[in-house]
């Protein structure tokens, strides 16, 4: 399966409105699984997609006819409990209200949910984006005045 | 400062609806529900504000002339059939009414809520830039939207605003020429006098609000020196007084058409990147200066698909997110 019928795969089950997905064939092994407003896609072995708009397909590696290994393996672990904020829009990332004020977050911050992490601009449009959980910001991925794609993750977070 | 007392509102109706005669204070206290005493200090702080109102107690009031105050009275009259009529919210003196707008969306006003002021204390543009906004010569209004859409296709929105303010001021008067500069400061004669700032509050796929707050500069005479090569409004640049309520009426008018056209029509986008194209003299072959990611220069070439404008710069094709672009030759630009 290549990158193309990956993407028209997960935009038939959106159409669909399926939830959840699983696909073994061959040497390649598709979770798929849309979790609320989110699209959480699992595929082995070696490539990782997120929800994108047509303009902007996602650049994953096409995945390698794999060895037997290979096939076994999931996706790479994540920890339990973090959670990654991602972008809207695509647009420039600002940490801060305004140039020279203090950031909105930083790291080891605890927020809450609706709290305003940080401000992403298109086309003189603010776009505040705020935490959608309570829990602990783990690590801030992007630097401010950064361009960012649509899907791009922002923030991780820790569930509190 | 709180929002404006309906009830200013209502005796400067009272007064406008019976312009040529006097009005007793008795029978302004009946209409409305209040005590004399009352009146008379509405009467009082009309007066501070602005309002020119003759007579006294004893004789009755009469106004002298029609105040141009951006009253939820004067202005809902002229804007049945369209989303703004029905939630007018003015105050006479705020910080910033995107702020307010902001604010009371969050904690659930509805769509069509209109926010406005007649003197701003801390209007604001992009990143720190400041809107200066003295009493009672320029629109300062915010408005509340809440489009069923996901928040990449309400980027248009800030493109079809700008189309939205030049229709409104052809619909007042059609020999004013207005140019368009992405994504939506609009210049007569390369000065600026309006300018938009849209605020977004919204999930991956929703969007739960949106605040559009437009500046525009309409009665002001002068500027401060540091503002004058760069900064207009519409009575310098067309010699006359404008009705800030004709004016703002119209805006919300073509606001809601441009809005309507957005969340009911699937291409809206294409007309409003095809109209802008058309209105900004800016868009095509011009050397631009854009303070974004480090900073670059380059000739613009248009917009993209999605409204962001295109700089072929050195290094070659450039897309324009969201910094402020610069006419390196504002002058040599023209026709």
């Amino acid at each position: 399966m290549n990158q193309k019928e990956l993407k028209e795969l997960i935009e038939f089950l959106i159409e669909k409105d399926i939830a959840e997905f699983e696909l073994e064939r061959g040497d390649v092994k598709v979770r798929i699984k849309r979790a609320g407003e989110h699209m959480v896609a699992v595929a082995a072995p070696h490539f990782a997609v997120h929800p994108a708009p047509p303009a902007t397909p996602s650049t994953g590696a096409a995945p390698v006819p794999g060895t037997q290994a290979a096939v076994k393996e999931t996706a790479p672990p994540v920890e339990e409990g973090l959670h990654s904020v991602r972008s809207p829009i695509v647009g420039t990332f600002y940490e801060s209200p305004s140039p020279g004020s203090p950031p909105f977050v930083k790291a080891g911050d605890l927020v809450e949910a609706g709290q305003v992490l940080c401000i992403v601009e298109a086309m003189k449009l603010m776009n505040e984006i705020e935490s959608d959980m309570a829990g602990e910001i783990v690590k801030k991925l992007v630097a401010n005045g950064q361009p960012i794609e649509y899907g791009q993750e922002l923030f991780v977070i820790r569930r509190k | 400062m709180p929002q404006t007392d309906a009830r200013l509102g209502r005796v400067v109706r009272l007064l406008a609806d019976h312009a040529t005669v006097v009005v007793s204070g008795t029978k302004i206290a009946s209409e409305i529900g209040i005590g004399r005493s009352e009146v008379w200090r509405l009467v009082q702080q009309l007066r501070e504000l602005g309002v020119n109102i003759g007579g006294h107690p004893a004789t009755g009031y009469s106004l002298k002339s029609m105040p141009d105050l951006l009253l939820p009275d004067f202005l809902a009259p002229l804007l049945h059939g369209t989303i703004f009529g029905k939630n007018i919210h003015h105050y006479y003196k705020t910080g910033s009414t995107n702020h307010l707008a902001m604010d009371a969306a969050s904690t659930g006003a509805p769509e069509g809520s209109v926010f406005l002021a007649e003197q701003q204390t801390a209007g604001r543009g992009r990143g720190d830039h400041v809107w200066q906004s003295a009493r009672s010569v320029g629109i300062y209004c915010s408005v509340v939207l809440r489009p069923a859409l996901p928040p990449s296709e309400v980027l248009v929105l800030s493109l079809a605003a700008g189309l939205a303010v030049q229709a409104a001021i052809e619909d007042v008067d059609p020999r004013v020429k207005v140019d368009l500069k992405w994504p939506n400061d609009l210049l007569i004669e390369n000065k600026k006098f309006c300018g938009i700032l849209t605020e977004m509050n919204a999930e991956v796929t929703r969007v739960r609000h949106v605040v559009v707050g437009i500046g525009i500069n309409v009665n002001q005479a002068t500027f401060p020196p540091e503002l004058q090569g760069l900064a207009t409004s519409l009575r310098l640049a067309t010699g006359s007084e404008w009705s800030r309520v004709d004016l703002c009426a119209a805006l919300l008018k073509s606001l809601d058409r441009e809005y309507r056209e957005v969340v009911e029509n699937a291409n809206a986008r294409e007309s409003i990147l095809r109209r802008f194209s058309e209105r900004s003299s800016s868009l095509q072959g011009v050397r631009v200066t854009v303070d974004e990611n480090g900073g670059f220069e380059g000739i613009t070439e248009g917009l993209d698909s999605r409204g962001f404008l295109q700089v072929r710069t050195a290094a070659g094709l450039r897309t324009v997110l969201s910094g402020t672009v610069r006419n390196c030759n504002a002058y040599a630009s023209g026709p």
